[in-house]
C-alpha cells in the first residue's frame, strides 16, 4: 500500500514538472467554454505606467467590458526597447496577447514574417466593417510585405515644448513658424547667461528627438526617411551633420550639467520646475504637462527651429502605432469576435479623438478636439494645422540593435570619444 | 531500521527523480541551449537562430576585443572584492558587536536584516532619490552644510560609490544573520572558561570566535562571490545602461542590455556563460584557499 502511494506521489510530482507545457490549441479551448459566456482577452499596449493616455485607455476598455461583458486582462507597459523585446519574447514563447497595440514600422516585421498577426484584409473577409471609419490610404502599410495589419488610434507629432515663464524672465520671445536655428542658438546663449538651462534633454537616455530634427535640418521631408548606405553618402552626411549640431549644443553648455548621467524623467522635471526653457518631445507628452505643470498656461508647444532647406513648419509625425489582432486570438473561435469587437471599440471616432485630438489621425471624419481644451492643446492643434510637411521618424527605419547602438553612441559623439561618422557606420553595419 | 532503509536505493531514486527532472528541464536544458546559442546568430528576442556564426566562436573572440566587456569584468571583480570586504566584513563586525550585548539582539537582527525583504527596484528608486542631482537628499544636506554646488553622484568621479554603496548596504544583514547564528552555536562554556583564564574581549574574538566561525565565514565567502557575479537589479535601476559614459557596466547588466535592449541574444548568451565559468572558477579557488575545518 505504502509503495503504491509512494509511486503515485512520485508520478504526480513528475507530471507537475510539465504543467507549464499544456496545450493551448484553440479547438480545446473552444470546447471547454461556451461562446455566450464572458470572454477574457489579453491586451498589451503602451498605455502603461505614466503614459498621458492611460486614463483614456482605462476608460475606453472599461466601456468595452461594460458593453460586451467580456473581460480585458491588461498587460500594458511603457514603450521602450525593453518593452518591445518583452513583447517579442512573449510571441516567441507562445505567451502572446490576443490584441497588441504596437509599432507599425520595421519593429513589427518579425511578427508579420512569422505569421503572428492577422492582416486587416483577412479580418475584413469575416468582418467587412472592420476599421471602416479609417481612411484607407493612410492606414499604415507593413514594410515586411506591403499589407495592412494595424488599426491606428492616435498619430503623433514631435514639437518644441517651451517654458514661457523662463523665456519671459530671459527676455526671449516665444518662437514661431519662422524660427531659425541661428536665432535658437542665440536665444540659448541668452538663456544660459541668465542661469537657466536652455535645453532639457538627457543625452544619456533619450537623444532621439534631437536626432530626428537635427537630421531633418540637413535634409527635407521627402528625403528624411532615406536610410544611409554609409556615413559618406548624402543621407549619411546629413545624419553626421545633425549629430554634430547636437555636439555643438553640448559643447556650448546648452544641455543640463548632468545630461550624460540623468534619466529623461529627472531632466524633464526641470521644465515643470521652471529651470529649463526648451524640450523636444512628442504629442504624448501633453498629458505630462497637464499633470505636472503648476500652471499649464506657462507652457506652449511650437515648431522646432529650421536650418538649411527645412522650414521650421516641417514636422516629424505620422501614424506609428496601432492595434493588431494576433493569429492566436484569430484562430480561437471564442476569442476571435471578442478581439475584433475590442479593436473596433478602441478605434471608434470618439475614442480616437480623446486619445489624440491634437495629433495626426486616420479617421475619415477627423479627430474632434475636446471642448475644454487647454492652452497647450490649442497650441498643439494650431501647430499641426500650420505644418507644411510631415515626415515619419527616420529612426523607425533602423532595427532595434542598430537604433540602440546609434543612440548609445550619442554621449560618445558629444564628448568626442567617437566621431559621428564612425557611430553611423557602426549602426549601419548592424542593420545589414 | 535505518540501515535497511538506506540499503534499498529504489525509494531514494524514486523521490529524487522529480527534482532531477525539474532541474533538467528548467536549468540544465536551458544552460545547454545557452551554450549552443552563444555559437549561433540570433538577432533579437523572438527570432529564431539563423545558424551558427562564422566562425562559430566569433562571440568568444569579441569578448577579448569589446572594451565594454573589459569594463564590466573589471567592475564585477571590483564588486566581488567590495562584497567580501564590506558585506561580509561589516556583517562580521556587527555580529561580533551584537554577540557581546545581552539586550536588544532580536531588535538589531531585525533592523539589519530588513533591507533584504525590500525589493531591489524599490531600493533603487529610494537611492535614486537620495543621490538625485537636483533636489536629492544628499545634495540638499550638503547645501545645508554650506556646499554651494550640487554634486553629480553619478558622474565619473562618484559612480562607483553611488553604485556599490546600496548593494553593500542591502546584503550586510543577510551575512549578519548567518554569522550571528554561527556565533550562537559556539558553546558559552568555552567563553566562560576563557574568562576564568583571564582572556579579554579581543582575545576571545581572536582565539575563540573567529576560529570557530571559520566554516561559516567560508560559506559566506562563497555566497558573496557567487552573489557578486550576479549583481544586476540595483545597479540596473540606478545606473541604467552603463551610466556614466559606459563606466558602470557589470557582467549582469551588460548581459541583460545586450540581450534585451540591443537584441544581440547570442552575445548575451556568451556573457552569461562567462558569468557561470567565473562563478565556478572563483568559488572553487576560494574554497581551496579557505578549506573547511573540523573542530
Amino acid at each position: 500500500m505504502k509503495k503504491t502511494i509512494a509511486l503515485l506521489l512520485c508520478a504526480v510530482l513528475c507530471l507537475s514538472v510539465f504543467t507549464a507545457c499544456q496545450s493551448t490549441t484553440p479547438s480545446n479551448q473552444g470546447e471547454s467554454k461556451s461562446p455566450a459566456s464572458p470572454v477574457e482577452i489579453t491586451v498589451v499596449t503602451s498605455y502603461g505606467g505614466d503614459d498621458g493616455n492611460r486614463a483614456n485607455y482605462e476608460e475606453a476598455f472599461k466601456a468595452y467590458e461594460a458593453a460586451t461583458g467580456n473581460i480585458v486582462k491588461d498587460g500594458s507597459g511603457t514603450s521602450n526597447e525593453e518593452w518591445k523585446a518583452k513583447i517579442m519574447a512573449d510571441f516567441e514563447t507562445g505567451a502572446e496577447p490576443d490584441v497588441l497595440f504596437f509599432f507599425a514600422g520595421v519593429d513589427a516585421n518579425k511578427l508579420i514574417e512569422n505569421n503572428k498577426v492577422v492582416s486587416i484584409e483577412t479580418i475584413r473577409s469575416v468582418y467587412p466593417d472592420y476599421a471602416s471609419n479609417m481612411k484607407e490610404d493612410i492606414l499604415p502599410i507593413s514594410p515586411a510585405d506591403g499589407k495592412k495589419y494595424t488599426v491606428p488610434v492616435n498619430g503623433y507629432w514631435e514639437g518644441l515644448y517651451v517654458n514661457k515663464k523662463v523665456l519671459a524672465d530671459c527676455g526671449v520671445e516665444v518662437p514661431g513658424a519662422g524660427y531659425t536655428w541661428d536665432q535658437f542658438m542665440a536665444d540659448c546663449e541668452t538663456i544660459k547667461s541668465k542661469g537657466y538651462t536652455p535645453v532639457a534633454a538627457s543625452l544619456q537616455e533619450v537623444p532621439h528627438y534631437w536626432f530626428e530634427f537635427t537630421v531633418l535640418n540637413h535634409g527635407t521631408v521627402e528625403t528624411h526617411n532615406n536610410l544611409p548606405g554609409s556615413s559618406s553618402d548624402e543621407t549619411g552626411k546629413a545624419w553626421a551633420a545633425g549629430l554634430n549640431d547636437i555636439k555643438t549644443m553640448y559643447e556650448k553648455g546648452y544641455f543640463p550639467v548632468n545630461t550624460l548621467t540623468a534619466t529623461d524623467a529627472e531632466i524633464f522635471q526641470m521644465m515643470a520646475d521652471d529651470k529649463a526653457a526648451f524640450a523636444i518631445d512628442g504629442s504624448w507628452k501633453i498629458g505630462w504637462f497637464q499633470e505636472n505643470a503648476k500652471n499649464i498656461d506657462d507652457f506652449t508647444v511650437t515648431y522646432v527651429p529650421g536650418k538649411n532647406d527645412r522650414k521650421a513648419t516641417d514636422v516629424i509625425g505620422g501614424l506609428s502605432m496601432g492595434y493588431y489582432i494576433t493569429k492566436k486570438a484569430w484562430d480561437d473561435p471564442v476569442k476571435q469576435k471578442a478581439a475584433v469587437d475590442f479593436v473596433t471599440a478602441m478605434t471608434k471616432d470618439d475614442v480616437v479623438s480623446k486619445f489624440g485630438a491634437t495629433a495626426v489621425t486616420a479617421l475619415k471624419k477627423g479627430a474632434v478636439p475636446p471642448s475644454n481644451a487647454d492652452s497647450l492643446m490649442i497650441a498643439a492643434i494650431e501647430m499641426t494645422k500650420g505644418s507644411t510637411g510631415i515626415a515619419p521618424a527616420t529612426q523607425d527605419n533602423l532595427n532595434q540593435t542598430a537604433r540602440a547602438s546609434l543612440f548609445a553612441n550619442v554621449k560618445n559623439i558629444v564628448t568626442g570619444s567617437i566621431t559621428a561618422e564612425a557611430a553611423i557606420d557602426e549602426a549601419l553595419a548592424i542593420t545589414e | 531500521m535505518k540501515s535497511v532503509m538506506y540499503k534499498k536505493k529504489a525509494p531514494l531514486i524514486l523521490f529524487l527523480t522529480p527534482a532531477l527532472l525539474f532541474l533538467c528541464i528548467y536549468l540544465y536544458y536551458p544552460f545547454v541551449m545557452n551554450i549552443i546559442n552563444s555559437f549561433s546568430s540570433i538577432t533579437g528576442l523572438g527570432t529564431s537562430s539563423k545558424g551558427f556564426n562564422n566562425p562559430w566562436y566569433s562571440n568568444y573572440l569579441k569578448l577579448f576585443t569589446d572594451p565594454i566587456m573589459r569594463t564590466a569584468l573589471k567592475n564585477t571583480l571590483l564588486m566581488t572584492v567590495f562584497t567580501i570586504v564590506f558585506q561580509v566584513g561589516m556583517a562580521l563586525f556587527l555580529a561580533l558587536l551584537i554577540d557581546n550585548i545581552s539586550k536588544g539582539v532580536q531588535f538589531f537582527r531585525t533592523v539589519y536584516f530588513f533591507p533584504i525583504v525590500i525589493s531591489a527596484t524599490a531600493l533603487g528608486l529610494l537611492f535614486n532619490l537620495i543621490f538625485l542631482y537636483d533636489g536629492g537628499m544628499l545634495n540638499q544636506l550638503l547645501m545645508k552644510f554650506g556646499v554651494e554646488e550640487f554634486i553629480d553622484w553619478k558622474d565619473q568621479n562618484h559612480y562607483l560609490f553611488t553604485m556599490s554603496f546600496p548593494v553593500m548596504w542591502q546584503y550586510v544583514g543577510f551575512y549578519f544573520v548567518i554569522i550571528l547564528t554561527g556565533l550562537n552555536n559556539i558553546s558559552p562554556e568555552i567563553y566562560e572558561s576563557s574568562e576564568i583564564d583571564g582572556a579579554n574581549m579581543f582575545q576571545r574574538i581572536r582565539y575563540i570566535s573567529l576560529p570557530l566561525l571559520h566554516n561559516v565565514l567560508g560559506t559566506c565567502l562563497i555566497l558573496s562571490i557567487t552573489g557578486a557575479l550576479k549583481i544586476f537589479d540595483l545597479p540596473w535601476v540606478m545606473m541604467g545602461a552603463g551610466m556614466p559614459m559606459d563606466k558602470s557596466w557589470l557582467l549582469g547588466t551588460y548581459m541583460y542590455n545586450q540581450t534585451f535592449t540591443m537584441g544581440d541574444v547570442d552575445y548575451g548568451s556568451t556573457i552569461s556563460i562567462i558569468i557561470v565559468v567565473l562563478g565556478v572558477v572563483i568559488s572553487k579557488t576560494a574554497n581551496k584557499l579557505y578549506k573547511e575545518k573540523d573542530y
